[in-house]
């Protein structure tokens, strides 16, 4: 198991991580999700080692993480980064050596990933001749090479094509079946939802919500009202104290209730608004809870 | 485990050796160094100028003979053949023959007479009188010859110097632009490959299973080794080439000062590998090298234009003194040790200033590279880097 205890880190004025806390356990896919400069990137770099925390530390299972449990990690980071000039089978069983493969070992299993990766008949050709694509597959096979017992992996989902989505996630279910945790951070959140077993969703460095995908999902069902008023003007539910608006489609308004806000309160605008013909508590996608997560915090900001 | 350095090195290594661009600096390199030391011979230059002698009656014969030997003292050769008294105007204007002599006193020309060759006659002509008038006074041959042959001059050197082997001095001068043509080649290689790693980010995914300072490690000597390859395949194929075709001689005392070159490459490289490695790790685009390096640029060419004033004064206060100065020291030196100039306890004292320079500089240029190889975008200013690197492990 994957721990990140109280990690904080600041440059200068700017605190990227502000005390983050989260478990990631054998046989999970995590997604990591927030908006860009949430603090993501700074918490895995930290994770790898790359970064220093100012605070807080990091464990695999119950004992710090030092440079031989990192080896055993695999990593990819937001900005690619391959040899250009190298060609793909030797890069990749590279990257297995410096995982502490031996040399057969590596290649066999550089070979192996570019097959199931699909890029096997570009073996012999060098980085910077293949697509955008195609490298990316390559970055995630250098990430794998050496059987990690952990993933990490930054944005893995970015730039690929429908197909290489699913291959990739195919890829990774698969890691995960055999025990091995994943977290990755993702701006795709309809595929976080789909494809993960809990989420972290991250905001101005701080831990916002956290947990099984269905289960933060359920948690703020009780705050969340779904409410259809037939005849009722554009705007009716500003007037109510404490209630935000997550989405609006087709008539239908999708609330979030604050603290201490009652819903028959609620109920009781929508009447004298208007025929309620819809009222009933939601379940939030991922989507709207993220948005009422990061939208409350900007309203107060 | 296989050690990560070694992995990296091994990298760097075929990666380079691999390259189009490696195999063809080889073998201008090669081509070049043979060419400077085959040519000249194949053009005459150095050669001792010859002469025909056209030798015309038998009273000339004496005096041919006496000239032929005596031609060496003047550095030239002259080869006699007989001539039929007809044809020494033809001979002459045709250029079969330089001069001719006739009845062994008269000599004809068809312009003019080399002074050298001029010199050379007269004093075989002086060296017969005198063999006549020796031989007339009643000494027998084996006395004139005594007479002849007194036993060389003993001279007494108030200051004498350790004298340059003949030859030393183109050797020198190959020494000295090899040496600069490596240094700095490979020394910005490292700061070009640092950069590469950099740019494209691939830096970040190496430091995540190995310790900037094995990276570090592992790159110098995985380049160094690949320079120090090149250097001997170049010297060596000179070399072949010297002493196959026989054109030109080594001397002796040449072959330590060749060897030497090896080890105060091997000095001078790792003094700046590390260097521009520390400057390569502060820019993020290929573009900007050229400005964080060019200080260290500057300071390599002092090296080289200070061993070239060596080369023509291997004794003079300032290559003496630039000889214990780590940054021009491997230029200089072996430009002086391959002259002769210079004694054994300034060699052993200006490698040991070398390796003590190189010992303190190494942790200070790991620990600025550190600091600053994760930290793209603008260039990363010296005191950044060296405060960034006085937290963390690396």
């Amino acid at each position: 198991m994957l721990e990140l205890r109280d990690i904080t880190k600041s440059y200068g004025e700017i605190v990227a991580a502000a005390g983050v806390s989260f478990r990631l356990h054998p046989g999970e896919m995590l997604g990591f999700v927030g908006s860009n400069g949430a603090g993501k990137t700074t918490c895995m770099r930290i994770v790898l080692g790359l970064l220093e925390p100012d605070r807080g530390e990091v464990e695999w299972n119950g004992r710090p993480v030092d440079s031989n449990t990192r080896r055993r990690f695999g990593y990819m980071p937001e900005e690619r980064g391959l040899y250009p000039k190298m060609r793909v089978a030797n890069q990749v069983a590279y990257f297995g050596r410096l995982h502490g493969l031996g040399k057969e070992e590596a290649s066999a299993a550089a070979g192996r990933l570019l097959e199931r990766l699909g890029v096997e008949e570009r073996a012999d050709d060098r980085v910077e001749a293949l697509s955008l694509g195609n490298q990316q597959r390559v970055q995630l096979a250098t990430a794998m090479v050496h059987d990690p017992d952990a993933m990490i992996l930054d944005e893995p989902f970015s730039g690929l094509d429908p197909v290489g989505v699913d291959v990739l996630t195919e890829v990774l279910r698969d890691r995960v079946e055999a025990g091995v945790p994943v977290v990755f951070s993702s701006h795709q959140l309809e595929l976080v939802e789909r494809i993960c077993d809990s989420v972290v969703i991250l905001h101005n460095g701080r831990v916002v919500a956290e947990g099984p995908v269905h289960e933060v999902r359920a948690e703020r069902s009780d705050r969340t009202l779904r409410v259809e008023v037939d005849g009722a003007l554009p705007g009716w539910e500003a007037s109510i104290p404490g209630v935000q608006v997550v989405s609006r489609s087709n008539g239908s308004v999708l609330l979030r209730l604050g603290d201490g806000v009652d819903d028959q309160s609620v109920l009781a605008v929508a009447r004298g608004a208007g025929r309620v013909t819809y009222f009933s508590s939601a379940r939030p996608s991922l989507v709207d809870l993220f948005r009422s997560v990061v939208g409350s915090d900007r309203g107060t900001e | 485990m296989i050690n990560p350095t070694i992995l990296v090195a091994r990298r760097e290594i075929t990666e380079r050796v691999r390259d189009r661009s490696f195999i063809i600096s080889t073998m201008v390199g090669v081509v070049l160094l043979a060419a400077f030391a085959l040519v000249p011979r194949l053009l005459g230059f150095g050669e001792p100028e010859e002469w025909v002698l056209g030798v015309v009656g038998e009273d000339s014969a004496a005096m041919a003979g006496a000239v032929e030997a005596a031609a060496p003292n003047f550095g030239i050769v002259v080869t006699a053949e007989p001539l039929e008294a007809a044809r020494v105007e033809s001979a002459l204007t045709d250029g079969d023959v330089d001069a001719v002599i006739v009845d062994g006193d008269q000599i004809v020309v068809d312009q003019e007479l080399d002074p050298t060759l001029q010199t050379a006659m007269q004093a075989a002509s002086a060296q017969l009188e005198v063999t006549g008038a020796l031989n007339e006074a009643g000494l027998n041959p084996d006395e004139v010859t005594e007479v002849l042959t007194p036993d060389p001059l003993d001279v007494r050197a108030l200051d004498p110097q350790p004298g340059a082997a003949e030859g030393a001095g183109a050797i020198a001068f190959f020494a000295v632009f090899l040496l600069y043509g490596q240094i700095f080649g490979y020394g910005f290689a490292v700061a070009s490959g640092v950069v590469e790693e950099k740019s494209t980010r691939v830096v970040e995914v190496i430091l995540s299973t190995v310790s900037a300072r094995q990276l570090l490690a592992g790159k110098v000597m995985g380049i160094g080794v690949v320079a120090m390859f090149q250097l001997l395949l170049t010297v060596s194929a000179a070399l072949a080439a010297v002493l196959l075709t026989g054109f030109v001689e080594l001397p002796e005392a040449a072959w330590p000062a060749i060897w030497s070159v090896l080890g105060w490459f091997l000095l001078g490289f790792t003094f700046y590998a590390a260097l521009f490695a520390a400057a390569g790790s502060l820019v993020s685009r290929q573009e900007e090298l050229q400005n964080v390096t060019t200080p260290l640029t500057m300071v390599v060419l002092v090296g080289f234009f200070l061993a070239f004033a060596a080369l023509n004064d291997p004794s003079s206060t300032l290559a003496r003194v630039a000889s214990f100065i780590p940054p021009v020291a491997p230029m200089v030196m072996p430009a002086r040790i391959t002259l002769g100039e210079v004694a054994p306890w300034e060699v052993v004292a200006s490698a040991a200033v070398c390796l003590a320079s190189i010992a303190v500089l190494i942790p200070l240029a790991a620990r600025l590279y550190r600091g600053a190889i994760l930290r793209t975008g603008t260039r990363v200013r010296l005191f950044e880097a060296w405060r960034a690197a006085g937290t963390g492990e690396g």
